[in-house]
């Protein structure tokens, strides 16, 4: 769902823009604290995995078609803040080089794939691990990364009214039917490839819980 | 309280490096070309035209390489030149910062020239 140029007003893209900078400036801070010398390969290689994967739509309903976007996977295993530096990486590159999605809307791309994908995602993932106790980690992955995208489009629906393209309520019920269908997606590749980087953690003795 | 961890298996590492390439070089010229979910609801609301591109320099606009007489090549190369730019600018990035961080641990900052 990358917006191309000219779907937003000038008011819309250009605040987006700032705070979409903001967002990621922020992000780099955080990044720079956190992340690992051991870290860099592997969030470099999902990042090329992210666009390779990006790549690939598949059909849905014979009248549209879905990708995967990445928001969820990327903060599962690397959290919230370098998943979305990723996330803005990927959707910069496809804007400079590739010319997939515009310029002037490269801020609400990102705010919207990007941020609202990784944060609603993480924050699903998050509560509901804890509120399971680790138990049903596939079903919440899965519904983790449905959701993300699903408020991503919720979002650039609510980007597309203030703008003034169409109606709040058309544009929500059009971009969330659509996404409903195209998260499924989403939650399938997500839960395919937490499922196999992820291992049990034997540093751990089991039956230890988290309070 | 994490039950999971990443694997340092190397293997599954290098399986992912290769079902990102086999994804971007070979299965992404067979990828759907109905319209996205955005460009959908577009189509059906009538705005779809409104749709501009201010950036007319991209050296491969819509993942095509020009040049190539076979379009299967031209998605696929596409598709292998993005994933290479996209992990060599990760790792360039964030190389420096774990980078710079040593630095300022270890009290010797240089800058952020990295």
């Amino acid at each position: 769902m990358h917006i191309p140029d000219g779907f937003l007003d000038a008011k819309t893209w250009m605040t987006t823009t700032a705070v979409g900078a903001a967002a990621v400036s922020y992000s780099l801070k955080k990044t720079k604290l956190t992340i690992s010398s051991k870290q860099v390969p592997m969030v470099a290689l999902i990042g090329s995995f992210v666009f390779a994967a990006q790549m690939l739509n598949f059909p849905i309903a014979g009248a549209t078609s879905g990708h995967f976007l990445g928001g969820t996977l990327t903060s599962i295993l690397f959290g919230p803040w370098i998943g979305s530096i990723v996330m803005a990486s990927v959707l910069i590159i496809q804007a400079l080089i590739f010319q997939d999605g515009g310029i002037t809307v490269l801020g609400a791309n990102i705010l919207c794939t990007g941020f609202i994908g990784c944060f609603v995602g993480y924050c699903v993932y998050r509560a509901g691990m804890r509120l399971l106790a680790g138990k049903g980690r596939i079903l919440i992955t899965f519904l983790a990364a449905w959701l993300s995208i699903v408020a991503a489009s919720a979002g650039v629906a609510l980007l597309l009214a203030w703008s003034g393209t169409f109606g709040l309520g058309t544009a929500l019920k059009a971009m969330i039917g659509w996404h409903m269908l195209i998260g499924i997606g989403e939650g399938l590749i997500t839960t395919l490839v937490t499922g196999y980087l992820f291992e049990r953690n034997t540093s751990l003795i089991r039956g230890v819980t988290s309070p | 309280m994490n039950e999971v961890r990443l694997t340092t298996r190397k293997w599954k590492w290098i399986g992912l490096l290769v079902i990102t390439f086999a994804a971007a070089g070979l299965l992404s010229p067979w990828a759907s070309s109905h319209p996205d979910g955005l460009e959908r609801v577009a189509e059906d609301h009538g705005f779809l035209q409104q749709a501009g591109t201010v950036h007319e320099w991209a050296p491969i606009p819509d993942y095509e390489v020009a040049g190539i007489p076979w379009t299967v090549l031209r998605i696929g190369l596409a598709g292998v030149i993005g994933s290479v730019i996209m992990m060599a600018i990760l790792w360039g990035a964030l190389r420096s910062f774990t980078r710079i961080r040593r630095e300022n641990d270890a009290g010797t900052n240089h800058g952020e020239e990295g």
